[in-house]
């Protein structure tokens, strides 16, 4: 087995027919968590120098697909677990990179936390401030949505710092750091979401990334662009399993006679899903392969294809239930997820309405 | 990337020219070596990683922690200086 199939395995083990009820329980265990981060799954792309699988952008996204088609939460987990290693790879100083990523790769769960009540799609307006005070920093602020931070040990936050930005590594055992879980989300229940408040929270200088002030557009661009991959990989596995699921019901589901699937108007349903998945996954593919030739077209084609996969796991969602009709109508079930889950990758790491300007722009700069 | 240094023959002006060469095809706009990509507003953070990322590539350089900073992308000297310094140091290391 190459190292993906090893982890996909270890995943699907993880996982078996429990998904449904970590939706309903809206948590997943955290020795499945933790277990998972020990063997690398959570953040596959890490270079084995640091611990980690060092699969390549490619693997560990259809690694990030696998998880997809399972449990959407656990995806998400993985994308801010991802998130947070790829932020620590880049932005950290070299004994930042040592010590941090080998603890995200032995079972510690880490989580970013990016949006605020005033800063959502408008990044640039982040307000949590990250001040110096001798040795330490001391840091306020409050984030809201940060995925998987109900389990996380560390967080990635993102605020304003000196005379620009700064990713600073928050412990949640920290004083001064309340996480909230966010009651009843709609979708990805399980995946932790909650809002975090920081209220002077002091920790030593050595947690801020890089040490130093950077761009904050810069900043999170480079952090988003790990998890806007992610995402769109995770829709992928969202489309494969509501086709799995479709396809298999519309066999062997009889009405008027014959088999669901032998009704035109639901054949159609499938042919679109299957475009659904095969137009995602080329997406999926042609972004990993700019990220992993470093690539310039990769930010927008990052962009590109978390739209496009976002987009067609919630036609093809809905179209799922569309087609399980009763079947595919209670809560826990893999179409009932996939619709309130889909849902949810329209919205974060660049909302539709942010993924389409970014793309409108790429449109102009072909007649300038 | 195995050999970097057979082909790292890097000069501060074949640096500097690439570099405006890649930003005039992008952007559609001439940039002298020392005036700020930034300060227009018509550059965006996408395509400052777009550059951190074409930088990387085209001069088989690793750019991260400190040295991640805008400063460093600011201008084309200022990306230049970055390119041959990380250069050095990688033959060195």
């Amino acid at each position: 087995m190459t190292p993906r199939e090893e982890l996909a395995a270890l995943l699907s083990e993880e996982v078996g027919d429990r998904a449904g009820g970590w939706d309903l329980a809206g948590a997943i265990p955290l020795e499945t968590l933790r277990r998972l981060g020990t063997e690398g799954v959570l953040c596959a792309e890490v270079p084995a120098e640091f611990g980690g699988r060092g699969l390549s952008g490619l693997d560990n996204g259809e690694l990030t697909a696998h998880a997809g088609t399972l449990c959407s939460s656990l995806r998400s987990v993985m994308t801010s677990q991802g998130m947070a290693a790829w932020t620590i790879q880049r932005f950290g100083t070299r004994e930042q990179r040592a010590k941090e990523l080998a603890a995200l790769t032995r079972g510690d769960l880490a989580a970013v936390a990016f949006s605020e009540p005033q800063a959502g799609s408008d990044l640039s307006a982040i307000a949590t401030t990250v001040v110096d005070d001798g040795d330490s920093v001391v840091l306020n602020g409050h984030k809201v949505w940060s995925t998987a931070s109900a389990y996380a040990d560390v967080l990635v936050v993102f605020g304003r710092y000196q005379d620009g930005a700064a990713a600073v590594l928050v412990p949640t055992r920290a004083p001064g750091v309340t996480v909230r879980p966010v009651p009843q989300p709609l979708g990805c229940r399980a995946a932790g979401h909650a809002d975090v408040l920081l209220d002077d929270v002091r920790l030593p200088a050595t947690r801020v990334l890089s040490g130093a002030s950077v761009s904050l557009g810069l900043l999170t661009t480079i952090a988003l662009t790990y998890g806007r991959l992610s995402v769109a990989w995770g829709c992928v596995g969202i489309i494969r399993a509501c086709l799995t699921a479709a396809a298999t019901h519309a066999r062997a589901r009889e009405q008027f006679g014959k088999p669901l699937a032998e009704h035109q108007l639901v054949a159609r349903h499938l042919a679109e899903m299957y475009v659904a998945e095969q137009t995602a996954t080329r997406l999926c593919e042609h972004a990993s392969g700019c990220w992993d030739s470093r690539s310039a077209e990769l930010s927008g084609a990052s962009v590109l294809a978390k739209h496009a996969a976002a987009g067609h796991a919630a036609h093809a969602a809905s179209a799922a239930v569309q087609i399980l009709a009763s079947a595919g109508s209670v809560d826990g079930g893999t179409v009932a997820r996939a619709y309130r889950d889909a849902k949810l990758m329209q919205i974060i790491e660049g909302s539709e309405e942010i993924c389409q300007l970014i793309l409108a722009e790429r449109a102009l700069e072909r007649v300038t | 990337m195995s050999n970097p240094t057979a082909d790292r023959q890097l000069t501060a002006e074949g640096v500097a020219a690439e570099l405006q060469k890649f930003l005039r095809e992008r952007t559609k706009t001439d940039w002298e070596p020392d005036t700020d990509l930034f300060a227009s507003g018509s550059v965006s953070s996408m395509f400052a990683m777009e550059l951190v990322v074409h930088v990387e590539q085209t001069f088989k350089v690793a750019i991260a922690g400190p040295d991640l900073k805008i400063d460093n992308f600011r201008t084309v000297n200022a990306m230049t200086a970055l390119v041959l310094r990380l250069a050095r140091a990688d033959d060195t290391a």
